[in-house]
């Protein structure tokens, strides 16, 4: 038979009003934890409630009025706590605005402190003269493509004939306007060079007599004899790449 | 006095201070009674009473309308009774050995060959229940007068101590092991 331990006797003790469990029908059975269980409550029989000193009639009130002058009215306290949370709602946006505000201002410092980096910022005359060079590159991309259709143009083919001529009058004008501006500075071999290549671009747009098989040899000769497309790709070659993307496209087209 | 409580609570988060009187006059004697077997002191049973009430007000904004006042109030004075004990070491005055040293336990008790007086026994038994319960911690202590001296449960022990049921348990298991170890002495005598 396994007896019950001290902390069953004790909890048996403790319970011993409650329905019957099997600590206590074993209590029934063995007389050693029976002995055990009394001699528990012998013990604890000594602890009997001692009577705290009895207190008047009046000590609840005499404790209520110890405390009375110490308490706050709730209603008071209610109304304390939203002021108190108005005033962090307030110093959080606040503080939320500074910093906005801060954040804006170093922004701007940041802005200004930048290099410029916008045409604008540019004096006028480099501006234009970045003008000129776009202007340039483009027209000579264009020159560059309508000479090598003109060098592999077939003379006998009547519908090359008619695209050729209009691009070419289209070139002119802006060939003219182009020259003028190289004339303004000092670039002999550009000027020359684009001399040569209105001469030609004239003829092209105007040929006497009409664009015929015959015209259109004679200039692919005259063309071929003077190297114009070679020296269009080079003077193009010189002039700051500004749209790589359409500069290789034309490149590769001459190929 | 249960719809009362609840009434006069009502009136005290309403701002009628003065109704919160009437819970403290109908609930002093019983948290009286409890803090002094607890403490085993009458200055410190009437500190944790006041400690209590003052606690209860601050909360009581936060009391369940469900739960009852007398309970409520019942658990705040247990938690500032045991503060109340808390603070006094319990190697304190009159101290019995600690019941991790056995052989310590042996208390030396007025030799009963000296002169039989059953007075004398008897005040001698007072003392030495007394060293016994100041032998325990404040938790045990508590536990043990809640379990013993107030016949709460085990449950209104643990929820009053704020821990689980089972630590409550054992709590109580370790206070009366103690106990009893300081009282083997007395076994011989009687």
């Amino acid at each position: 038979m396994k007896h019950l331990t001290e902390e069953e006797l004790i909890e048996c003790f403790y319970n011993k009003n409650k329905a019957a469990n099997r600590a206590s029908r074993h209590l029934e059975d063995c007389v050693a934890c029976a002995e055990a269980c009394a001699a528990l409550e012998s013990d604890l029989a000594l602890f009997t409630p001692a009577e705290p000193p009895a207190r008047d009639a009046d000590y609840g009130a005499r404790v209520w009025a110890s405390l009375s002058g110490s308490l706050p009215r709730f209603e008071a306290s209610k109304r304390r706590w939203p002021r108190i949370s108005i005033w962090s709602g307030l110093s959080y946006a606040a503080a939320c605005a500074l910093l906005i505000a801060c954040a804006f201002y170093a922004g701007r410092l940041w802005e200004h402190r930048q290099p410029p980096i916008t045409a604008a910022k540019q004096s006028p005359s480099e501006a234009k003269q970045r003008v000129v060079l776009v202007l340039l590159g483009d027209h000579l991309d264009r020159s560059e493509r309508l000479l090598v259709e003109l060098k592999h143009a077939d003379a006998d083919s009547a519908e090359v004939v008619s695209p050729l001529r209009d691009e070419a009058r289209s070139l002119l004008t802006a060939n003219r306007i182009c020259r003028q501006e190289v004339k303004q500075q000092d670039d002999p071999a550009l000027a020359e060079a684009l001399d040569r290549l209105e001469t030609l671009l004239a003829e092209l747009a105007n040929p006497r007599g009409g664009l015929n098989a015959a015209a259109l040899t004679r200039l692919q000769n005259e063309m071929n004899s003077n190297s114009l497309l070679f020296e269009v790709r080079i003077l193009r070659s010189r002039i700051p790449d500004q749209q790589p993307a359409e500069n290789s496209r034309s490149k590769g087209g001459t190929i | 006095m249960g719809k009362n409580d609840h009434a006069a609570i009502s009136a005290i988060l309403a701002g009628d201070k003065e109704a919160y009187g009437a819970l403290v006059i109908h609930h002093s004697q019983s948290l009286f009674r409890l803090a002094f077997r607890i403490t085993g002191n009458e200055a410190d049973a009437e500190d944790v009473v006041q400690e209590a009430f003052l606690r209860g007000y601050r909360k009581l904004d936060s009391f369940e309308s469900r739960s009852d006042f007398g309970t409520w109030i019942y658990r705040i004075a247990v938690r500032c009774a045991l503060d109340k004990i808390g603070g006094h070491p319990a190697d304190e005055i009159g101290r019995v050995a600690g019941a991790d040293d056995p052989e310590q336990d042996e208390v030396q008790v007025a030799d009963g060959a000296a002169g039989p007086d059953r007075l004398l026994l008897s005040g001698e038994i007072a003392a030495l229940q007394e060293r016994a319960l100041h032998n325990l911690t404040p938790a045990e202590r508590t536990a043990f007068v809640l379990r013993h001296l107030e016949d709460r449960t085990i449950a209104e022990i643990a929820s009053a101590l704020g821990i689980e049921p089972n630590t409550a348990k054992q709590t109580v298991f370790r206070a009366v092991q103690k106990l009893r170890r300081c009282l083997a002495p007395l076994r011989v005598k009687i």
